[in-house]
């Protein structure tokens, strides 16, 4: 169909465009793939750091604020980079951002509210989540061509590595020392898995 | 080729016209692209003659639309080469006649609505337009049956063409600010030059325009419509150096589609030579969008500064009453 060919028309446009991380897409299947994939997650690392800035309006002037803040910053790093990844690739960000600004940092706030053991549960069942969720995109990548997408699956190996300290570092500090811990921590990741549903189609 | 010859077959089922169906495309094998060359000439001339009108405006526009049939004529000769220098179905290929017989459903479905486009101003946006553009190509009439949409994929091929045309000028204007040749616009002069740049491709249709819009609202185009619109914006803001990775996305995109339906419906209704009436609505839409943008600065500055008060004073209460304890 003529459509058909209005789509490749538009694909030799896309080619000549610049990109680093992620290599050229050869067919719009890909391309949509791909964009899912960087739309979910910049979601996520947008979500995580609206989670830690709530934490820190709670818990900014205590002494685990030094801890969180220190958490957070490498969580702005991610989204920086997946920022400029969004940009360079041209992929639409979510149209849920608003949603996500506000659901995290309420989730990051009422957690915190709970104290420290509360954030730092939190912090586990989320950076468990996210780091899951890492953990099948790289499946998917390697699967389907890991020489292709060798910058792109350092950088998510890289993020994976950073949010798998985070959930340590949760651990570490108490997190399952909460009465309700298993409820709310089963409840922060079934929130998790519907936005991460909700971020790649949206 | 399946899909012609099932063309074909609706055809000889429609009109019962055998003997002409089978005629030109054997023409076809054998002419040469010279042939085709003098075809388009003869045709052309034959569209001037018809099109001669006293008016000053209406010959200033058939002078520009023979402009854009040498254009798409251009076009249609990459395209071919193109065609040629993708497929490599055949090792001694470097014949483009003989690569024709192996060029894809999609690609002769590309030619034939390429060289519809200058019967459009004669015919509409139609089958017969459609019709009348294969047969200059020396193909049946009946090859209008690949067009299961028929008009919709005429206005949608033209529509894409268009839009691959500005993202060209666009790219081109990119790398020469890139290479230091040209200076780097202001955002708002670059989206009122694109956002032109983009109309203009329309006047030499201008007359057959709103046909095309209402086929383009067709409940079964509408996806395709909407896809190309969008790709387009999306386009003209990612070389206006647009990066934004946040809601801003959204809010960008869907003000430059605003601001462009608006004034291609102000375009049609203009009557003023070189649709100067266009471009001042356009400017002047432009400006709105500019002091949108201060406006919502200011005020987010502003709010900024009464929230940091509010949260001072906060501060200060707490202190006042002992409840600021640390935890």
């Amino acid at each position: 169909m003529i459509r058909q060919s209005l789509r490749c028309t538009g694909l030799l446009q896309n080619s000549s465009r610049a990109y680093s991380v992620i290599p050229p897409p050869r067919d719009t299947e890909e391309k949509d793939m791909m964009h899912r994939m960087l739309r979910v997650d910049h979601a996520g690392e947008y979500g995580a750091n609206r989670i830690y800035a709530g934490q820190m309006a709670v818990l900014g002037r205590s002494r685990t604020g030094p801890l969180i803040q220190q958490m957070w910053d490498q969580e702005k790093k991610h989204l920086a980079k997946f920022n400029d990844i969004l940009a360079e690739n041209r992929v639409r960000p979510t149209a849920l951002l608003p949603l996500w600004n506000l659901a995290g940092f309420v989730l990051g706030a009422s957690t915190a509210l709970l104290g420290k053991e509360g954030a730092m549960a939190c912090t586990v069942a989320v950076e468990e989540s996210i780091s899951e969720h890492y953990n099948s995109q790289i499946r998917a990548l390697m699967e389907s061509d890991p020489e292709r997408y060798t910058e792109l699956l350092q950088v998510i190996k890289e993020f994976r590595d950073d949010e798998m300290d985070h959930h340590d570092i949760g651990l570490e500090h108490d997190a399952e020392s909460l009465p309700g811990y298993w409820l709310l921590k089963n409840a922060i990741q079934l929130g998790c898995k519907a936005a991460i549903y909700a971020s790649q189609r949206i | 080729m399946a899909a012609l010859l099932r063309g074909l077959r609706a055809g000889r089922l429609l009109r019962g016209l055998t003997s002409v169906v089978a005629a030109p495309t054997s023409t076809h094998a054998q002419g040469s692209s010279l042939r085709r060359g003098f075809h388009f000439a003869a045709l052309r001339l034959q569209d001037e003659s018809k099109f001669d009108k006293p008016s000053a405006s209406s010959s200033s526009s058939s002078s520009s639309s023979t402009t854009t049939n040498e254009h798409h004529q251009a076009h249609s000769a990459e395209q071919d080469t193109e065609a040629a220098s993708q497929q490599d179905f055949d090792p001694n290929g470097s014949d483009q006649e003989q690569d024709e017989d192996f060029e894809t459903e999609e690609q002769r479905q590309t030619r034939i609505l390429t060289a519809a486009m200058e019967f459009v101003p004669l015919h509409g946006w139609s089958m017969e337009a459609i019709a009348a553009g294969a047969e200059s190509l020396g193909l049946s009439s009946a090859s209008t049956g690949m067009f299961y949409n028929g008009a919709g994929d005429l206005v949608l091929h033209f529509i894409s063409q268009c839009n691959s045309k500005l993202t060209e000028i666009l790219a081109e204007q990119h790398n020469q600010v890139q290479l230091g040749q040209a200076e780097p616009k202001k955002t708002a002069d670059f989206l009122r030059d694109a956002v032109e740049t983009r109309l203009r491709m329309y006047i030499p249709y201008i007359e057959t325009w709103p046909q095309a819009m209402s086929i383009l609202l067709l409940p079964h185009n509408i996806p395709d419509s909407l896809k190309h619109l969008s790709s387009m914006v999306d386009d003209i803001w990612y070389y206006a150096g647009d990066r934004s990775t946040d809601m801003n996305w959204y809010t960008k995109r869907a003000v430059l589609t605003g601001l462009y339906n608006t004034t291609e419906l102000v375009m049609l209704q203009d009557s003023s030579p070189d649709f100067q009436d266009t471009w001042t609505f356009l400017d002047n839409r432009i400006q709105d969008v500019v002091n949108m943008a201060t406006t919502a600065k200011q005020m987010q500055s502003t709010g900024e500064a009464v929230a940091q008060g509010l949260m001072g004073a906060a501060v200060t209460l707490k202190n006042l009453t002992g409840l600021n304890q640390r935890r």
